[in-house]
Order: structure tokens, then C-alpha cells, then sequence
């Protein structure tokens, strides 16, 4: 960096060091909250049926819609929804997705209203609930 | 837990799918059983409706039962003097004086969507009585919640949540029903029991509608078409 405008060159140069550091700490992920204070999550497994291959880019889009559309979009923020994007198996069909524990029932209802995915006839069946992503298997 | 989808039509009446196409989908749904609400169309019908029933029953490995539906009086009528030929009667629900009469009718099982195509619930408080002293079930028809959007399906749901609240406190049965035209209109009975425990009822009593009360129903009507059976509450015992 060009500080030879500047007569306080070597404090220029103190300042942007600390500005970066700050900058790192922010990226490093938050701190885990207490145990009382952590949301008590629920992952639905759930498979679909259908006529042909679903990709996971119609699921995402069909179920955020349908969340969106039904609740609304503070009802969708009270159930904490997240589908998870890693375990979903494109050759199986089968998704889960990520809800708070008080939420289970309006996920679930959210599911059995989607339906299409793109110009793709659906139905979601509902595999497991757990509290725990070693449960589903 | 065992779950019953008692509105389900086929190619038969208005459906897409077939028999088979209806029951494989059911099975792989987790219903232990579904029945079939046709239009009737005369006694050939039932005789060839239970012929498909019955291969499909022994292919696919789930109970399906025989069901009409009742579009207007006339056909309530002819249809609740041939009770014993078939196991389910439903009412086609919409207009209020068929409302009525179904509420009515002690040999009616269930009540189809008595909201549709309303502005109002089409129950009131005294139609609920009667359906509930005549043990006639109020259906939560989950089809019509699909086929609507925005703003119809709102005002739809705002009518559902009615009838089921007045169902709960004249103590009506509640049953939930897909009302599934094709096999891609099933759903998965928790997720039906889910959407209910949405409009006002407790999610065990969600579930119950989608398995005990149905259960009640077929295996009442069962009963009913047994030679000892007299009338609800009354039947003969040999020794």
C-alpha cells in the first residue's frame, strides 16, 4: 500500500494490520450457544415419487414455495426450515430437510402440498422423524 | 398405526388412474387400506367394480373397499336403500339442503367437502347435531386445498377450519380424505394428519382422522352387511 503522502506512514500501516485481524475473527465461525439456549432441531427424511428423476435445484424451489406460500414468510421463519443440500440422493429420491421441534407438524403439512416440481407430477412420502441425523439411517 | 384413504376415485367415475395404478400407490404410501367412491350408474357397475377390486386386492396386498358417492336426493336415496351391497356411502357435500339430508341419513358414512364451491362452510350448528347423532363423518378433502391458490384457497381453508371446530364441539366424526382423482393426488397419511392438526385440531386427533375414524367406518360396514346385524347397537347372537 502507498503511504508516502502520508507523514504517520508506520501507524497507516498499524491500523490496517488490526483492521484485517478484525476482518479474520469475524469469518471464524460464532460460538456454540449453551445447551438451554440452542434451538431443539428435527430432520425429516423423506423420499419422492415420481414419474421421472427429480434434480435438487425443482426440490429446493418447490419447497420454499410452498413454505412461502402457506405461511408466509414470517410463519416460514418460525419453523427454521433448511433443506439440506448434501443428503439429498438424486438417484434415490430421498431429501431430508431440517425444521425446529414445534415445527414438525407445519413442515410435514408443507410437504403434502407440494405438488410438482417443475412440470413433474410428485408425491412426498415421509420416511422418519429424528432428532438426530444418526437416527434417520 | 393403521391408515384408510376412504375417497378415492378411479377411472370408473371421473379418475385418471386405474384400480391397480391407485392401490400400488397406496400401499407404497403406508395405507393399510383405500376405498373406491364411484358414481353409481346401476347394479352391472357394482358387480364389475367388484371384480376389479377384488384383483386388485389380491395383487397388490392392501384392503380396498367398495364406495358410492351421492351427487343429488335421488341418488342418496336409491343408494341408502341398497346399503348392504356396498361398504361405504358418501354424500357429495356443497349444496346445503344435501347437506342437510346427508346429516339426516343415519345409513350415510361421510359427508364430502360440505364447503365446496361456498363462500360460507355449508354446516351449521344443527346440520352438525344431526351429523353428529346420525355418526355421518365431515370430510377434510385435501384435494380441493391442492387445486386452489391465493386467495380461494384461503377463504377455503378459513370454511374448513369452521366446520372443524363446530365438528369438535357437537362432537362429529372427522375424517381426512386425499379425494384423490389420480395416483400423483395421494398423500402420505401424516402429512394429511399434519395439514389438519394445522386447521384446529390436536395432532392426535389429526391422526385419528386419517385412521380410527375411517377404521370405525369400514369395519361398521362390515358388520352392517354380516345377517346378524339389525341396526346400530343391535345384532343377533346364536348360541
Amino acid at each position: 500500500m502507498d503511504c508516502a503522502w502520508s507523514e504517520n506512514c508506520e501507524e497507516v500501516k498499524v491500523r490496517e494490520k488490526m483492521k484485517q485481524r478484525m476482518r479474520t475473527r469475524n469469518k471464524r465461525e460464532l460460538k456454540i450457544l449453551l445447551p438451554t439456549l440452542r434451538e431443539k432441531e428435527r430432520y425429516i427424511a423423506f423420499q419422492i415419487v415420481s414419474e421421472e428423476p427429480v434434480t435438487y435445484a425443482d426440490l429446493e424451489v418447490a419447497v420454499w414455495n410452498t413454505m412461502l406460500d402457506f405461511y408466509g414468510e414470517f410463519g416460514t421463519s418460525q419453523t427454521s426450515m433448511w433443506l439440506i443440500k448434501n443428503l439429498y440422493d438424486e438417484q434415490m429420491q430421498f431429501g431430508v430437510v431440517r425444521c425446529n421441534n414445534e415445527s414438525v407438524a407445519a413442515v410435514l403439512a408443507a410437504l403434502g402440498l407440494i405438488n410438482r416440481l417443475g412440470d413433474i407430477r410428485v408425491v412426498v412420502k415421509v420416511l422418519k422423524v429424528s432428532g438426530t441425523l444418526k437416527g434417520l439411517r | 398405526m393403521p391408515f384408510f384413504d376412504l375417497h378415492v376415485h378411479s377411472a370408473f367415475s371421473e379418475g385418471e388412474s386405474s384400480v391397480e395404478q391407485l392401490a400400488a400407490t397406496a400401499k407404497l404410501l403406508g395405507y393399510s387400506g383405500i376405498c373406491f367412491a364411484e358414481y353409481y350408474k346401476g347394479e352391472e357397475q357394482i358387480k364389475k367394480l367388484a371384480t376389479e377390486i377384488q384383483k386388485a386386492k389380491d395383487k397388490v396386498g392392501i384392503e380396498i373397499f367398495l364406495g358410492f358417492e351421492a351427487r343429488n336426493s335421488k341418488e342418496l336415496n336409491i343408494l341408502a336403500d341398497k346399503r348392504k351391497k356396498f361398504d361405504v356411502l358418501l354424500v357429495h357435500g356443497g349444496d346445503v339442503s344435501l347437506n342437510r339430508e346427508a346429516a339426516e341419513t343415519p345409513q350415510v358414512d361421510i359427508l364430502t367437502h360440505p364447503e365446496a364451491g361456498r363462500y360460507d362452510s355449508g354446516m351449521n350448528h344443527i346440520m352438525m347435531k344431526l351429523a353428529a347423532k346420525n355418526n355421518v363423518a365431515i370430510e377434510v378433502n385435501f384435494r380441493e386445498v391442492l387445486m386452489t391458490s391465493k386467495k380461494s384457497r384461503s377463504t377455503l381453508l378459513q370454511n374448513i377450519s369452521s366446520n372443524i371446530a363446530m365438528a369438535r364441539k357437537f362432537h362429529a366424526p372427522i375424517a381426512v380424505c386425499s379425494g384423490a382423482i389420480s395416483h400423483w393426488e395421494l398423500r402420505d397419511p401424516q402429512a394429511m394428519a399434519s395439514f389438519a392438526s394445522q386447521l384446529g385440531l390436536t395432532l392426535n386427533e389429526a391422526t385419528d382422522c386419517v385412521s380410527k375414524v375411517p377404521e370405525k367406518i369400514v369395519r361398521e360396514s362390515e358388520s352392517r352387511r354380516s345377517t346378524e346385524w339389525i341396526a346400530p347397537g343391535v345384532k343377533i347372537v346364536r348360541k
